[in-house]
């Protein structure tokens, strides 16, 4: 039975430019020591940045289903294994550096044979697909979607998970949550973790105490590639509004799957053009729409006409409205106060 | 909420205020945007969401910056709640400029995790002395007062027994942190100590633009990549090693610049270029040739730049392969006055503002470090050409002032008949693996876009041969016109190398001036002292020879003189060891050399961990620095959060007490005096204490930094309480002049106010006539293959790291899990499947200087016949033999040891043999040996 959700009077939502993230990690890391740096927290990345194509994190994220169904049930999914996130490295270099144990400080878990972890958040940097020199890869971010029919929500047995009325950001009540995982499950993003320390479900919180004070997320805040944009999209003279509904450039990620979620890519245009054998250059770009088109939807070849007509009039020095919003040239412009 | 506002809030600090903020719901609802829910909207599990908004709170916010050798300068908040600190974020509070993106936010995945070395495993803690053997990691804890006295004594045991420059202070990069760096030098100017050089030894000194501009270097300000409308990212991948910066890039794409990456591997940044070039490794110069080509055989030359900017009108005797000097056809002319041919007169004339003419005053006392010479007082149009029109084409005859005639050329028409001759885009083509249609494409882009701009990078900043790659890129500059204007140029980002206001901290470091000070040239030092092997006579150059000349001639300094060993060394801010090419050879060699190793430091490196005493640095984030960049036109700050923890101490404080330790111990000693020879003047030990405080006007850290401030144009009038408020706009620059909200590009003085370049021939020089640069055939930038010394089949690539800052966070646990725990070595596909080699396996990669086993990354980025390792993990990481450096030689350039010819000279930093491990070639096979667990 779908639970009931009140449409939030405002709906935070973000835009990343995947033209823009350098895959740089600084939202990773900004995330992780505002909200996730706590024992036990060690595998849990509610922010992550992945290599696409890739096996994402937790490993093989996107083939584990959940979501919803065409009726409109939520789907149970495949639970990642711990090997699917990796056992989190350790380093004793107390040891080695202050107490003389001699070697090298191997990270732990130690390696067995020749390899060495399972996996790791950001295991395939860069690897992506194809052969040099047609090979292609581009940045992913990802974090919790704060979607407007969020699987985790439905698919909680103890009422734990709620969409904030005020907001929009989708949390679980640490003090409800009974650690069933169903929401791990539900989740087509794996972007619900569980801490088997607190024994709780554990998930991006939409940097709430930040957004409550006017202040923007921390990922967003401190993206140095000035690749994300958030905001209300009830918000008219917000970039999110302009960029989903106006230039209708931000596509969701895996939208099939049914949570409506509210953080939106513009799929990358920028990139140079597949060569043949003698180096010359052809017209088809090297990441193919196809791949694109499995990530983001129909959608994206729409999109990328907007996209290249759009820089098409700055190529020509004529203006564009798009490409000033992409641009965004004061962070204000871009997202809530940026600053603390 | 206006940033006013809510900065007055936060300045409040204390439990009142934090109390409105974090207690509670109604403090929240007055504060929050968003207008008051309705009742029945509410949701009823507020309670427990306290929880985040408790972490999200702090009782004190600083300024804080990384002191690292990293060129982002990124300003930054740090958070303290309960006398902890908790977290850093970007401060986002930079100034704007005109019509470009903001610098905001500003930093990276390192910096916003710089709390882990305050509180992490790696600190050290206590003044530690060596127990068991070095490197080995076993120390005893002692008092400052005993390991201050240990080195005291040892260095005048050494005053005594040996000389006073047998002691040697590195510390690099001033930039970063120039009260630190300045304290160290300080002390060593005052003892007779010798110090580094580091610019050049760290490959990050782009010789080619010294070469050709007379500079040590100056670049644009990264905002100004926004204004270029072509950029070619020449070896250079921002989005990994100029983070902060990179969003430039990718915004000037959207706003309709036209992006070209040129680069052997499909790098991060190239995954957004509009074209990706990759030509063979090594080959960059001959595409640069080749694009030349193009522009002179399609006249798309600007030729009235050249005429008026460069030495390319200047005549060149065909005997003799020199320029015609004035003293060629004048009794008693300067050998430092050069011709060009005047079209309209049909005779050569002298041009104006070469070396051997002084402005009107004569020459000025002051002369800038940065600068081959102080030009800045000629008057404005002094360059300019007025009525003459010097010829670029022909063949002419001069009169010697004996009689003789010779035939003489502009240098123009010898260099385009060479690269018409030997750059056509088919023989560039088979030269570099690029396609004929790409390079042509490519010069006519770049020749008929205009502003277009160079940004160049470690990737053609590492090679033997890459200060004539810099010359070529200059040449480009040149030839179309873009040199000294916004988004045109050619900008090298590698190494943080710009301290802006170099006067104050060079005043703070060399009271008694510059030239009463012992430097030495690291490269140098380091290939000397550590006897370094180069194989460089398998390719037929003998580095000796011309490194015995350039020494005897004193054109370049080694300290200690005259064969002496250096006995005690005292490192900080620098991870020396783990940085040093022939790594093999400073440790066997070097290093035992050495009666005493002293590393300062915040964390047990690598060099800390080979040293013999380890004092305890304050954090970045414990203590008072200015940080500039040349990446940003605004000095902005760190200040203590906390107190330094346990026994650390700001290395201003540490030198203090040191001079102290000093005098005591000297005193108790009776060496209260001792004569020095070389400068001919008696330091007094007795009162060392006064002289490193200036008598208590320096005793603390805020006041040497306002020192720097109030010595140096560009922060005269700056105060720390003013950038405390928010980092500041530097008042005056290298090269051009600041403006109000425009991005810096350098050169202006020379190409806008027309002052003569800081050149021998007072113009952009792409003509050397030095006998060296002749005999290695260099006399012009033309292409010189890699140096394939080492007989092995794969090149060795050591870029930067995204993960680290060189040495520094490569031990970090978040970013080890942000890779794969360790250091690895990429590999092609191919190459990998060759040896048998799977991902992750454990590979040997050998030369004839050293080894090293690593783990393997198989990368299909990676060109065949070459394989990649992000240089210089730390000799304690996994790996199970050896590091990057192992495998790296020390090369020196004979061209980079010239220091007798104008422009051409030993200036710390400015002048002097570099870094060039890329030539480097290795074999790797699977590694069979035993795994350690």
């Amino acid at each position: 039975m779908a639970k009931q959700i009140t449409k939030p009077q405002k709906q935070l939502s973000f835009v990343v430019d995947l033209n823009k993230c350098i895959g740089c990690q600084t939202c990773t890391v900004a995330c992780k020591k505002l909200w996730t740096n706590q024992r036990g927290e060690e595998p849990i990345y509610w922010r992550n940045v992945e290599t696409r194509p890739g096996k994402g994190y937790p490993r093989n994220w996107e083939n584990e289903g959940g979501g919803f169904n065409a009726a409109g049930e939520v789907q149970r999914g495949r639970m990642p294994t711990a090997g699917d996130y990796g056992v989190p490295f350790e380093f004793d270099y107390e040891a080695r550096l202050f107490e003389g144990v001699p070697g090298r400080v191997r990270p732990r878990p130690a390696a067995s044979g020749s390899g060495f972890a399972s996996w790791a958040p950001n295991f395939d940097e860069d690897q992506g697909e194809g052969a040099y020199p047609n090979n292609y890869y581009f940045y992913l971010p990802r974090h919790c979607n704060h979607c407007s029919k969020p699987a985790c929500l439905e698919a909680c047995p103890n009422d734990a998970i709620y969409k904030r009325a005020t907001d929009g950001v989708v949390l679980v009540d640490q003090t409800k949550c009974k650690a069933a995982r169903n929401c791990v499950q539900a989740c087509p993003y794996d972007k619900t973790y569980f801490n088997t320390a607190t024994q709780k479900a554990s998930k991006c919180i939409g940097c709430y105490p930040r957004i409550e004070k006017g202040v923007a997320t921390a990922c967003v805040a401190q993206c140095v590639g000035r690749a994300m944009h958030v905001g209300f999209m009830e918000d008219t003279a917000s970039s999110v509004h302009k960029l989903v509904k106006v230039w209708k450039v931000g596509l969701p990620l895996y939208g099939e799957r049914g949570t409506e979620p509210n953080m939106f890519y513009i799929p990358p245009v920028l990139g140079p053009a597949i060569e043949d054998a003698q180096g010359n250059l052809r017209t088809d770009k090297k990441i193919p729409l196809e791949y694109l088109v499995k990530l983001f939807g129909n959608d994206v070849p729409r999109v990328m006409k907007v996209l290249n007509d759009e820089r098409g009039k700055r190529l020509m020095s004529q203006p564009s409205e798009l490409m000033d919003i992409m641009i965004g040239r004061r962070s204000a412009d871009m997202m809530l106060n940026p600053l603390t | 909420m206006s940033k006013t506002n809510r900065r007055d809030l936060l300045r409040l600090g204390g439990a009142a205020y934090l109390g409105t903020l974090f207690s509670g719901p109604f403090a929240l609802k007055a504060l929050a945007q968003a207008p008051a829910a309705s009742p029945q909207m509410q949701h009823d599990y507020a309670g427990w969401e306290q929880l985040y908004r408790d972490k999200w709170s702090w009782d004190t916010k600083t300024r804080g910056a990384h002191l690292i050798n990293c060129t982002g300068a990124c300003p930054h908040w740090v958070y303290t709640k309960n006398g902890i600190v908790v977290r850093e974020e970007a401060s986002k509070d930079m100034p704007s400029l005109t019509g470009v993106p903001e610098y905001n936010p500003r930093g990276c995945n390192k910096g916003a995790c710089g709390t882990d070395y305050l509180y992490g495993p790696h600190r050290v803690k206590y003044p530690l002395i060596r127990t068991g053997a070095r490197g080995e990691g076993k120390w005893r804890r002692a008092s400052w007062d005993e390991a201050l006295g240990i080195i005291a004594d040892k260095m005048l045991d050494t005053i005594r027994d040996h000389a006073v420059d047998c002691i040697s202070v590195y510390t690099p990069v001033p930039a970063v942190a120039p009260v630190s760096f300045s304290a160290g030098h300080r002390f060593a100017h005052l003892i007779g100590a010798h110090t580094h050089t580091f610019f050049d030894w760290y490959g990050d000194h782009p010789t080619g633009q010294t070469q050709t501009c007379g500079v040590q270097g100056d670049t644009a300000e990264a905002a100004d990549w926004f204004n270029a409308k072509l950029i070619l990212l020449w070896g250079s991948s921002p989005a990994v090693t100029r983070i902060p910066d990179a969003h430039f890039i990718n915004e000037a794409a959207l706003n309709g610049s036209k992006i070209v990456s040129i680069a052997p591997d499909y790098n991060a940044t190239t995954i957004k270029a509009d074209t990706w070039i990759h030509p063979k490794p090594g080959t960059d110069t001959a595409l640069a040739l080749g694009m030349a080509h193009v522009l002179i055989r399609d006249k798309l030359v600007d030729v009235a730049n050249v005429k008026e900017q460069t030495d390319l009108p200047y005549l060149v005797r065909t005997d003799t392969k020199k320029f015609l000097r004035e003293a060629d056809l004048v009794q008693g002319g300067s050998a430092a006055k050069f011709y060009v041919w005047d079209v309209k007169t049909k005779k050569p004339v002298l041009a104006k503002g070469c070396w051997g003419e002084e402005p009107p005053g004569g020459r000025p006392a002051a002369q800038p470090a940065y600068l081959g010479r102080n030009t800045l007082t000629f008057p404005d149009g002094t360059i300019a050409l007025g009525d003459l029109d010097p010829a670029l084409d022909g063949s002419f005859k001069a009169t010697l002032k004996d009689g003789k005639s010779v035939d003489v050329k502009p240098v123009y028409a010898l260099y385009a008949e060479r690269i018409l001759r030997d750059y056509t885009p088919k023989k560039v083509s088979e030269i570099t693996g690029v396609a004929e249609k790409a390079i042509v494409d490519l010069a006519k882009a770049y020749g008929t876009t205009k502003p277009a701009m160079i940004i160049s990078g470690g990737g053609t900043n590492h090679w033997y041969w890459s200060d004539i790659e810099i010359r070529a890129f200059h040449l480009l500059s040149s030839l179309t016109g873009n040199e000294g204007r916004n988004g045109g140029g050619v900008n090298h980002y590698i190494g943080q190398w710009k301290p802006v206001a170099v006067p104050g901290v060079l005043a703070l470091s060399f009271p008694q001036g510059a030239a009463r000070h012992r430097f030495t040239q690291t490269t140098i030092w380091t290939y000397v002292h550590a006897d370094a092997y180069d194989a460089m006579e398998t390719v037929g150059i003998d580095t000796r020879k011309y490194l015995r000349a350039s020494l005897d001639q004193r054109m370049m300094p080694l300290y200690p003189r005259e064969g002496r060993d250096p006995k005690v060394f005292i490192v900080y801010r620098g991870n020396f060891l783990n940085q040093a090419k022939g790594q093999k050879y400073v440790l066997q060699n070097l290093w035992p050399k050495l009666d005493l190793i002293v590393n300062l430091n915040l964390r047990m490196d690598s060099t800390a961990l080979y040293s013999d005493i380890v004092l305890p640095a304050a954090h970045w984030y414990e203590k008072l620095d200015l940080q500039m960049t040349e990446e940003h036109t605004f000095v902005h700050m760190t200040e203590p959060a906390i107190p330094p923890m346990f026994e650390s101490k700001h290395d201003w404080d540490v030198f203090a007490l040191l001079a102290k330790k000093m005098q005591d111990r000297a005193i108790e000693r009776g060496m209260s005096r001792v004569f020095d020879e070389q400068f001919n003047v008696s330091r007094d030990f007795s009162t060392l204490y006064a002289q490193q405080t200036d008598n208590g006007k320096l005793e603390s850290a805020a006041q040497a930094a306002q020192f720097i401030l109030d010595n140096a144009p560009a922060t005269k009038g700056i105060t720390l309480d003013m950038i405390r408020e928010r980092p500041q706009r530097f008042k005056a620059n290298w090269t051009s002049p600041i403006r109000e909200g425009v991005p810096y590009t350098p050169f202006q003085f020379y190409t806008e106010s027309k002052k003569p370049w800081p050149t021998l021939t007072g113009r952009q020089q792409f003509y050397i006539d030095h006998d060296w640069f002749i005999e290695m055939g260099v006399e012009l930038p033309v292409y010189k293959a890699p140096v394939d010394a080492d007989n092995f089949p794969l090149r060795f690539n050591t870029p930067h790291s995204r993960h680290a800052i060189h040495s520094t966070f490569k031990d970090n646990v978040l970013m080890l899990r942000l890779q794969r725990g360790g250091p690895l070595l990429e590999m092609p596909p191919g190459e990998a499947k060759a040896r048998g080699l799977r991902d992750n396996d454990w590979a040997e990669v050998w030369n004839e200087h050293g080894r090293m086993i690593c783990r393997v990354k198989i990368h299909n980025r990676e060109p065949e016949g070459r394989v990649t390792m992000c240089h210089t993990p730390e000799l304690y990481m996994d790996l199970i033999e050896g590091s990057t450096q192992s495998v790296c030689p020390i090369r020196i350039n004979p061209t980079s040891l010239v220091g007798n010819y104008g422009h051409l000279l030993f200036r710390p930093n400015y002048y002097g043999p570099g870094g060039t491990q890329r030539d480097a070639r290795v074999q790797v096979r699977r590694y069979t040996g035993v795994i350690p667990s």
